[in-house]
């Protein structure tokens, strides 16, 4: 079996054998789980040093006949588009699980449905064929759904049928949009290379249709306004885990379908919406960050203040050039990389102190000096300052946005003030200023939470420093894929 | 040319129900079980019989009936759940031990009468077959005597029944009195006579209305969840599957190949009946509180989507009707099958019977979620490639989109019932934390469908090339 397909059954081994094991043996379950998302983890990492810079095109390719009668074909593949995307999601799904060893309630599901998800979205990110892309995509939603209502906060059912519901209806109108490209293409072929060949020249009035039922499908996911209204909600229900895995991959599921399906298969209908499309990114980033800003609770203001930096990954991909796109897709790394690590720091808080309220907090610097440390770094990161990754990500998306919308991109500079000022704000309710005394008993960070946050923070730094040790493998595919848009 | 010989397996399976109906008779109640088995192992063999007509491709037509690839799909389906149905009923409470011959004779000249209405090709042919299911089906709802819900069913179902067969007769007078003749082999003939007859036409409309109460269409849709809730729970299933797949694939042969709606301008009434009866069922089935009714709702909504396929018609529609027809088959059988387990447990067939079911059976929790989440057609499961089939014939044909579209919105409506139910497994406690053990059979069935369900939605090829073989029909 080649790397790719390995890397997907691996957590559908695992999965399988913690539903073997009896639900008394915790330690076993939690063992396996690890081992399970290490092992991925390891072969994703290999996948990310074997992969070849200078190829442009589709590498590890795997093709078998699957459903003929459809033309559905088992077709996986990575290029610089999704390579990162599948090691943020095998390392991000390994920490989550390291830092899950804090579950204590019906610990064989959680495992369960969690390696399920991490099935789910590797698959989605090295599908080449539109229909295996589909099962996968909808393979994520069934584990989130019962992730968040079993082991989440006081709405969780609430939060997880919400999320249900609205992601079910994005993805089956994107199915249809999956259908029309299908009976458009002769002969009728699901394989995502060959409709963005064919496609391309379907007339405009079709591409459009085609677009927006696609579109839906992803903005949903990402969310673009005004479909994010399901996030704050889901996010701030999960559990810390999940709602790592939910802002740090399951987000970059839409972006990266926008990117790898409808940009090249429907240019026509991507230069129609752009001006809607530049829209609803400034309303994402100058919306989520005001909203962040209005949060009493951490964990919410991070949930904005993801649908703020997913902002910016819209902005850069109208930007419709090399940079924009470079700095779109460094930004789903960096912010699965930092939004990922912040939703574990207020995890940890929230495991001591049981609330999340900034006002509840104050000089917590002092006494938790590691805590503070990692989180105020992460924090820095998320609000774009330089020698952070953050910085490089939305640096690279305004730069490619200016050349096109200068306007609207200065609109967007005004999220980046706000996103600022409320991150900094928190940090002086929270660390600095009087201590609390109410919290004189708790304790620092410990062994496990810092096992899943240290490689985060350290990932941040050197992307910061180094940008190219993720824009090498980027650059190239992105710069294909802008030669054949133009 | 009366070809008798195409109708052996029928022949032989009113045969065996005499005989078993005969047995009864002499069986002591204490053996009386014997019966149900004697009961499926004929079913067994009459559909080893079927699969074999259909290996050796034994084709052909009578006067009055036909033998084609599509009927001995249906025909199959049909007996899979006489065989599953009867597997259910083994250890079955309600059903006294005296009248067990009786019931599995009637299950099997129900299926009997099915299994001659997917190969009819006369109205009076038709009418005895659609009677002798109503009137088999009809005793069987009622067959709970203690419960005063069963006889209210089948009351409801009877009344409803007769009036919609009283009209389909009122219509096959009326297409005689236009045509002629009431068999559909002379009518191919002279078919272009009769277009533009109003006669014609409003007796086609009348048989419709006769199939559309079969099938539960909206709005002769009203006996449905009384019956469904009355009716012991191996017949829900029965009813729900068999009966509404047969009558759906006779409604096939005729509205889609012999006298294709488009013929009879009643494309678009149709259309809206399936819009209506989707979207209908899925909003009713929101409010429901018992599992039973909820099913039934749900099915209402699921004959909808399948007649989407039938409204669009070409190949490719009536392929998705056979192969949705087969996933629906396993996958609504199967979650009776659970309602059924958990009621047995729980004596209710109330939803709050559902809450915290994960703790007491993880695995018959995982399965019901894996049949609802088939019926909502979440991937990879059996219902998905249906509903895909289905959605992919109207995307298709352009025309029908929009009943794709309906079928969306629609399909997101019903994940919020079907996961209410998951919720209550998994998110909701329960008192009582008892373990649900399932017998030998019940584990049987439940087995079975819910690999089918698993491995014909991730391995769905074979299906899908039978299905295409099988869309042939006789015209």
């Amino acid at each position: 079996m080649s790397l790719l397909s390995l890397i997907v059954v691996i957590p559908l081994i695992g999965a399988l054998v913690i539903l073997a094991i009896p639900g008394t043996r915790t330690k076993l379950i939690q063992g396996v789980a690890l081992v399970t998302s290490a092992a991925c983890l390891f072969f994703t990492g290999y996948l990310y040093a074997a992969f070849d810079k200078a190829v442009v095109t589709m590498q590890f390719v795997e093709k078998f006949s699957w459903i003929p009668a459809f033309n559905i074909n088992y077709y996986v593949g990575v290029d610089g588009l999704s390579v990162a995307l599948v090691t943020l999601t095998g390392l991000l799904t390994m920490l989550a699980i390291v830092y899950s060893f804090n579950i204590t309630l019906r610990i064989k599901e959680f495992f369960f449905w969690f390696l399920l998800l991490e099935v789910g979205m590797l698959g989605v990110f090295i599908s080449l064929d539109f229909f295996l892309f589909y099962v996968f995509w909808e393979l994520t939603l069934v584990p989130m759904y019962f992730l968040i209502g079993v082991w989440g906060g006081p709405k969780k059912e609430y939060a997880a049928i919400k999320f249900f519901l609205y992601t079910l209806f994005g993805s089956l109108l994107m199915l249809l949009g999956i259908l029309a490209l299908y009976f458009n293409s002769t002969p009728h072929t699901f394989d995502m290379l060959e409709l963005i060949n064919q496609a391309r020249l379907l007339p405009l009035t079709m591409q459009i249709w085609i677009f927006l039922a696609l579109y839906v499908g992803f903005a949903i996911k990402i969310p673009a306004f005004p479909f994010h209204t399901w996030l704050p909600l889901a996010h701030v229900e999960a559990p810390t885990g999940v709602s790592v895995i939910l802002a740090g991959v399951l987000l970059k599921m839409g972006t990266y379908g926008i990117m790898r399906v409808s940009f090249p298969a429907l240019p026509l209908a991507t230069k129609w919406f752009m001006p809607f499309l530049i829209i609803i990114a400034v309303i994402n980033i100058v919306y989520g960050a005001f909203c962040a800003m209005a949060q009493k609770d951490l964990k919410k203001m991070v949930a904005y203040s993801s649908v703020n930096h997913m902002g910016y990954c819209l902005l850069g991909m109208t930007a419709m050039s090399s940079i924009g796109f470079n700095g779109a897709v460094l930004q789903m790394i960096t912010h699965g990389l930092i939004t990922g690590s912040l939703f574990f720091l207020v995890g940890v808080i929230y495991d001591r102190a049981h609330t999340r309220d900034i006002d509840a907090f104050g000089g917590l610097a002092a006494r938790f000096p590691v805590y503070a440390g990692l989180m105020i770094i992460q924090v820095m990161a998320s609000l774009g300052l330089p020698g952070l990754a953050g910085f490089v990500g939305e640096f690279l998306c305004f730069l490619g946005a200016f050349e096109a919308w200068p306007y609207y991109v200065a609109v967007g500079t005004i999220g980046i003030l706000v996103t600022a000022a409320f991150f900094l704000r928190m940090i002086e309710k929270v660390f600095l200023g009087p201590f609390n005394e109410k919290w004189a008993g708790l304790k620092d960070i410990n062994f496990r939470e810092m096992v899943a946050i240290v490689p985060l923070v350290v990932l941040t730094i050197i992307i910061g420093v180094w940008p190219k040790v993720c824009l090498d493998l980027i650059d190239p595919t992105i710069t294909y894929m802008v030669g054949m848009l133009r | 040319m009366s070809n008798l010989i195409l109708l052996n397996p029928e022949i032989i399976l009113a045969c065996a129900g005499l005989l078993i109906l005969l047995a009864g008779a002499f069986i002591g109640e204490s053996r009386a079980k014997l019966l149900f088995h004697l009961g499926t192992i004929s079913a067994a063999a009459v559909l080893g019989m079927v699969i074999t007509q259909a290996v050796m491709a034994a084709y052909g037509m009578g006067t009055m009936w036909v033998l084609d690839p599509a009927a001995q799909l249906f025909k199959f389906v049909i007996l899979v759940a006489t065989v599953f149905t009867l597997l259910l009923s083994v250890n079955y409470s309600a059903i006294q031990a005296r009248h067990v011959g009786t019931y599995t004779a009637l299950v099997l000249w129900a299926s009997c009468g099915m299994m001659f209405l997917s190969g009819a090709m006369d109205f009076i042919y038709l009418l005895i077959a659609l009677e002798l299911i109503s009137i088999s089906c009809f005793i069987l709802t009622g067959f709970e005597q203690k419960n005063p819900r069963s006889a209210e069913g089948a009351i409801k179902y009877f009344l409803m029944g007769g009036l919609s067969t009283a009209v389909t007769i009122y219509g096959i007078s009326l297409f005689y009195g236009a045509t002629g003749t009431t068999n559909l082999f002379n009518y191919v003939s002279s078919v272009d006579l009769h277009y533009n007859d109003p006669a014609y036409i409003m007796g086609m409309l009348f048989i419709l209305v006769g199939f559309g109460f079969k099938i539960s269409m909206v709005p002769f849709h009203f006996w449905a969840p009384d019956a469904y809730e009355g009716a012991p729970t191996p017949i829900t299933a029965y009813l729900s599957v068999a009966s509404k797949l047969a009558a759906l694939g006779a409604m096939m042969r005729i509205f889609a190949s012999v006298v294709p709606h488009y013929a009879i301008s009643s494309t678009m009434l149709i259309a809206a009946l399936a819009a209506l009866t989707m979207t209908l069922g899925n909003l009713t089935a929101l409010f429901q509180t018992n599992i039973k009714r909820l099913l039934a709702y749900s099915s209402i909504a699921q004959a909808g989507y399948m007649l989407i396929g039938l409204v669009v018609a070409d190949p490719l529609g009536r392929e998705s009707v056979l192969f949705y027809a087969l996933a629906y088959l396993v996958t609504n059988m199967g979650a009776f099958a659970v309602a059924m387990v958990v009621a047995g447990k729980t004596g209710s067939y109330e939803l709050e019977a559902y809450d915290g079911l994960a703790k007491r059976s993880l695995g018959l929790s995982i399965v019901m979620v894996m049949f609802l989440l088939s019926l909502a057609g979440i991937p990879p499961l059996v219902g998905f490639i249906g509903k895909f089939y289905l959605f992919a014939s109207a995307v298709n044909s352009h025309t029908f989109l929009w009943l794709a579209i309906v079928g969306v919105v629609n399909s997101v409506i019903s994940v919020y019932y079907y996961m209410n139910i998951a919720r209550r497994m998994f998110f909701v406690e329960s008192k009582d934390v008892s373990a649900v053990e399932t017998d030998l059979y019940t584990t049987g069935v439940i087995f079975i469908t819910s690999a089918a369900t698993l491995l014909m939605g991730i391995l769905p090829q074979t299906f899908m090339r039978i299905v295409k073989d099988c869309i042939g029909f006789h015209s």
